[in-house]
């Protein structure tokens, strides 16, 4: 169950507008590296999530993107609100204009649509933990990337939140997986899938006694 | 900064610890000294949350405890207003 909160995890208040870097945020909404896909992968993991931490950690996560895809929406939405045709033309925004006017459409920077090819739910804890360290990784890179095209304070500033953020849930993610590990037989982690093969946690069990 | 933004800014602020503190908690669920920080910062955030509802509206739908449907109301969170 989810419930609305009427209000951004961090504020977005943006005085200028600049439809060309509406274009290149947005692949953080349904880009490759995206808060869309971040959102899914997490909360779709978590079903298969063997050990009570690690449940949490992705439900509470993956509720958090969820947050972020809102507040990159509104990103870009101020920064295309009361567009010109010819402020659209100048950007280099005509091409996103024709299909989309200046409505939110998750896509990545090149335009290209997203699709649930950019995230991966493998039923095995230990791989999926360690996509979701590389996902959290390679979206702190992107929105280094986008920070090198910020001049706006008022963009900067929820970016270097956004970026922030993605730095702390690495570290939750690394935490995850060293609690999986622990639990596991260290001679071979990979003896077994941990989600599917039950055993593999029955010498911890011994170990206890 | 208008008085219900500067509102909103101290909710999110104690609200941001808030769910930090839980996130470290999932990983970390025996940590009693950030139980405690939880407690404090929840202490801080009830009455400016109550503050803000009754100046400007429900948070939360189920918050909304007038005869009016105030939960329609102008702006929402993305319009940056």
């Amino acid at each position: 169950m989810f419930v609305y909160e009427k209000r951004l995890q961090y504020p977005v208040k943006i005085k200028q507008t600049n439809p060309k870097l509406a274009q290149i945020i947005i692949t953080q909404y349904g880009g490759p590296d995206g808060e869309l896909g971040a959102s899914l992968r997490y909360l779709s993991q978590r079903f298969s999530m063997p050990v009570p931490e690690l449940k949490a950690t992705l439900n509470d996560i993956g509720v958090e993107e969820l947050g972020h895809l809102e507040m990159i929406g509104a990103i870009v939405y101020q920064l295309t609100k009361n567009l010109t045709e010819e402020q659209i033309k100048a950007a280099g925004f005509d091409s996103y204009f024709v299909d989309h006017t200046t409505g939110v459409y998750p896509s990545s920077a090149a335009g290209v649509p997203f699709t649930a090819s950019y995230i991966q739910v493998k039923g095995d804890p230990i791989t999926d933990l360690h996509e979701d360290m590389a996902a959290e990784q390679k979206a702190r890179t992107t929105y280094d990337n986008i920070l090198r095209y910020c001049d706006d304070p008022d963009v900067i500033d929820p970016i270097r939140f956004l970026r922030e953020r993605e730095i702390v849930h690495y570290q939750r993610f690394g935490e995850s997986l060293r609690i999986l590990t622990d639990k596991l037989d260290s001679k071979n982690f990979y003896a077994f899938n941990p989600s599917f093969d039950k055993k593999c946690f029955a010498k911890e069990k011994n170990n206890r006694k | 900064m208008t008085a219900r933004n500067i509102l909103l800014r101290k909710i999110s602020t104690h609200a941001f610890a808030i769910h930090e503190y839980r996130l470290f908690l999932d990983t970390h669920p025996k940590d009693e000294q950030t139980i405690a920080k939880i407690a404090e910062c929840e202490e801080k955030l009830r009455p400016l949350v109550e503050e803000y509802e009754k100046k400007f509206g429900p948070l939360r739908m189920n918050n909304d405890n007038t005869r009016k449907w105030t939960w329609v109301n102008d702006p929402w969170p993305w319009e940056g207003e």
